[in-house]
């Protein structure tokens, strides 16, 4: 009886702890995806980032403000289910409001950024980004550094 | 004077191996086209998701234009003539073939994000792999891992 209620215990825990950390298949999938929005985002800032430091061509900053804009608007739905995983913290799904909050607010003000950029090119946008890229404050909160 | 002749030889061969290796500015040309690229991967890989069924097709037309918009990044990005990173040395000694590979490329994406905007996901995902002649292309232009 003691053996079997140990077993019971055994399967229990590894229920309990171990399993909702292991990503299943179709986990992973959600992970891959929410992470292939995340590296177009990092990519373009990257590529934006250098233009702005004249270490690459302008001829391309407004396609990439652009792309930043599209990628941001669709990264809250890739978050939307609740699949620990790659670099993602918990409090992604613990603080959903502040974090949809945050992602809303990118989405807003790179759609401004991607407007500014095709009407006034480089040296109409550069003043703004700053203030609009909080890519850092959101990273410092809710992603989790080379975790994969 | 063979110390002199040894000096030339020195420098010439500097001058010789000096194109092989990336300077700082050239470091700058393969990261910015590695930029391109790494999203155009990126989001090829979201819209195969899509396609397999993996992940819903909600973004499916934001993954189709924001792949058509990075297409047509790409070519001016490799215009420097600079080795490095997974670039072959055949993209500049074929320029012509690979620049209207590129061309195309953006073209037929272009296209299925404009079927995308007038016809629906549904019609633009049937024909996207037409549009995506990535492995063509790497086949012959890519060096895989070679960062």
């Amino acid at each position: 009886m003691i053996r079997a209620l140990r077993i019971l215990a055994s399967l229990a825990l590894v229920f309990a702890v171990f399993l909702p950390m292991t990503a299943s298949a179709d986990d992973q999938d959600t992970i891959d995806y929410r992470q292939d929005i995340m590296k177009s985002m990092g990519e373009q800032a990257a590529a934006i980032g250098q233009i702005l430091q004249q270490k690459a061509p302008p001829d391309n900053f407004a396609v990439h403000m652009q792309i930043l804009a599209i990628s941001a608007a669709m990264a809250k739905k890739a978050f939307q289910p609740k699949i620990l995983g790659g670099e993602a913290k918990a409090d992604v799904w613990e603080k959903w409001p502040d974090f949809a909050k945050r992602l809303d607010e990118l989405t807003a003000a790179t759609a401004d950024l991607a407007k500014t950029a095709a009407a006034g090119g480089v040296a109409a946008t550069a003043p703004k980004i700053q203030a609009a890229l909080t890519c850092k404050s959101c990273h410092d909160l809710y992603q989790e550094q080379k975790k994969q | 004077m063979i110390q002199v002749l040894k000096i030339l030889c020195a420098v010439a061969l500097f001058f010789t191996l000096a194109p092989v290796s990336a300077r700082a500015d050239d470091r700058d040309v393969i990261e910015y086209r590695q930029h391109i690229m790494n999203t155009l991967n990126a989001q090829a890989a979201a819209l195969g998701m899509i396609l397999s069924g993996a992940i819903p097709d909600d973004n499916a037309i934001a993954h189709l234009q924001a792949l058509a918009l990075t297409a047509k990044t790409a070519l001016k990005a490799f215009e420097p003539k600079v080795q490095g990173g997974e670039a072959k040395p055949d993209v500049w000694t074929n320029w012509p073939d690979f620049a209207k590979r590129m061309n195309d490329f953006a073209q037929k994406s272009a296209e299925i994000g404009k079927l995308a905007n007038e016809k629906g996901k549904d019609a633009a995902m049937a024909n996207v792999l037409d549009a995506l002649p990535c492995k063509s292309c790497h086949d012959i232009y890519r060096s895989e891992k070679k960062n």
